[in-house]
């Protein structure tokens, strides 16, 4: 029992010091301004070849832009823009 | 009962970061599904199939089929599943690779349950994918009978989030974690994939990346798990316990001499598993320094921005891999070393044909043939 309490309290603490530690933190201007395009070419491409906006269709695009967040840790700025970029000129 | 509610804390956690994130200029999004009425599905994946030819065999084989479904039920809910469809050991073997649900909490956050690819290390579940892997076949020791899980079964909490010009993602998990085997033939390895546990005990792991560059071209990760018994319950085997740890590595970027996407790819892995007391097919007891590791290093070159096609769809790829395996032990007392060099034409950008050479330490050398169509 004493066990699975120091554990829980570890992760409850770890947990909410991290959140408050996340949220206060700031990506650099350069980073905030990159654009889908930019994102697309730099974190598609880290492991398989980056496929076009022609490849899927706009309604395609948001679930694997869901898919690529959950397998990769991209973050939801990076998900959110990669998609408005694909889904622009998709088919 | 206070075993549970203790262990439902990590929930609560996940609420209130909830709630700290929204606010009136953020509202809450509805729980309710899709605004169209409608499930948004989709399914994609990838079939393949090798050729495999040395001096004591030439055959085809290995004719996998692996559809992916894929369902965003609402802009928090997420289900992915593998099914897979494999010919490797001589017959039609229907498996589930994964069937993950995935709860979206914030931007920093996400909740997931089910079977899900590994989180420890790289290879397995990422870079050892049909399409990403450049080669046709697993370094040693990532493998069947290598180091670590192809799959877990259990709960975990991702996410990634920007730091400067930094990034930083995190996988924390909770699993059934490996089941050790004592067997004359197997002692001391494990099964890693039990879709149930054998004991009470439940590993724990996850991964950490470090991706310091602005570009997002180099990415650090490290890894650990660890379980404290993984043994059948009431067995002088129960509480033997388990750790692993990782480092892996990936770079991307582009040689403007060669006009080339060069990337570089490598992970380490050990295992330490607690001294034990096997018995061999005699019943005469023996134990071992049981501590297998393994590594590789791979490099690929494309030139991607050579204008003629067919070169363009060239791609390059070497690869070295090294398992050691714990003397004593009745599968290893040894190294095993490898060495694959491919040549591979992209067909389309999930579609290639590697060509694929590989020598092995107490293997003949072997050619493989790899044909992989994503859809």
């Amino acid at each position: 029992m004493k066990k699975y309490i120091v554990i829980s309290s570890f992760i409850l603490a770890v947990s909410l010091g991290s959140i408050t530690l996340i949220s206060s933190c700031k990506v650099s201007q350069k980073v905030e301004n990159k654009t889908g395009i930019q994102l697309w070419g730099e974190n598609c491409g880290r492991c398989h070849n980056a496929p076009g906006p022609g490849e899927f269709s706009a309604a395609n695009w948001e679930i694997i832009g869901r898919h690529m967040r959950v397998r990769t840790n991209i973050t939801e700025t990076e998900e959110k823009k990669i998609i408005e970029y694909l889904k622009s000129t998709a088919n | 009962m206070n075993k549970k509610i203790m262990l439902l804390l990590p929930l609560l956690v996940a609420i209130l970061s909830r709630a700290q994130v929204t606010n009136d200029n953020n509202p809450a999004p509805s729980t309710s599904t899709s605004k169209d009425g409608q499930n948004k599905f989709a399914i994609f994946g990838n079939a393949e199939m090798t050729l495999v030819a040395n001096k004591d065999n030439v055959q085809f084989g290995d004719v996998n089929f692996k559809p992916i479904f894929l369902w965003k039920m609402s802009d928090q809910l997420f289900v992915e599943a593998e099914a897979e469809f494999e010919t490797g050991e001589g017959s039609v073997d229907i498996g589930l690779e994964y069937a993950n649900m995935c709860y979206i909490v914030n931007k920093y956050l996400t909740l997931h349950a089910g079977r899900f690819l590994p989180k420890f290390g790289a290879y397995r579940g990422r870079f050892g994918e049909g399409f990403i892997n450049r080669l046709a076949t697993d370094p040693v020791g990532f493998g069947d009978g290598g180091i670590g899980a192809m799959n877990e079964v259990g709960v975990g909490a991702q996410g990634g989030f920007g730091l400067g010009d930094s990034k930083i993602n995190y996988d924390l998990y909770f699993s059934n974690g490996p089941i050790l085997l004592t067997d004359p033939e197997n002692a001391g390895q494990f099964e890693y994939e039990g879709y149930v546990g054998n004991n009470k005990g439940k590993a724990v792991g996850g991964r950490v990346g470090l991706l310091p560059l602005t570009n997002s071209s180099l990415e650090l990760g490290y890894s650990f798990q660890h379980k404290s018994k993984t043994g059948d319950p009431g067995t002088p085997y129960e509480n033997t316990g388990l750790t692993m740890q990782a480092i892996d590595l990936n770079y991307f970027g582009h040689l403007t001499a060669l006009q080339s996407d060069v990337r570089l790819i490598g992970e380490w892995k050990y295992q330490k598993v607690d001294t034990a007391t096997y018995y061999d097919t005699n019943g005469v007891p023996y134990t071992f320094d049981n501590s297998p590791s393994a590594y590789y290093v791979a490099a690929t070159v494309r030139p991607s921005h050579v204008h003629n096609i067919f070169v363009h769809n060239l791609e390059l790829a070497a690869r070295y891999s090294q398992f050691k395996t714990p003397a004593g032990a009745p599968w290893g007392g040894g190294n095993e070393d490898q060495f694959a060099i491919s040549l591979d034409y992209w067909l389309r950008w999930n579609s290639l044909v590697k060509l694929t050479y590989q020598t092995e330490k107490g293997e003949p050398n072997t050619f493989f043939g790899q044909v992989v169509f994503g859809f």
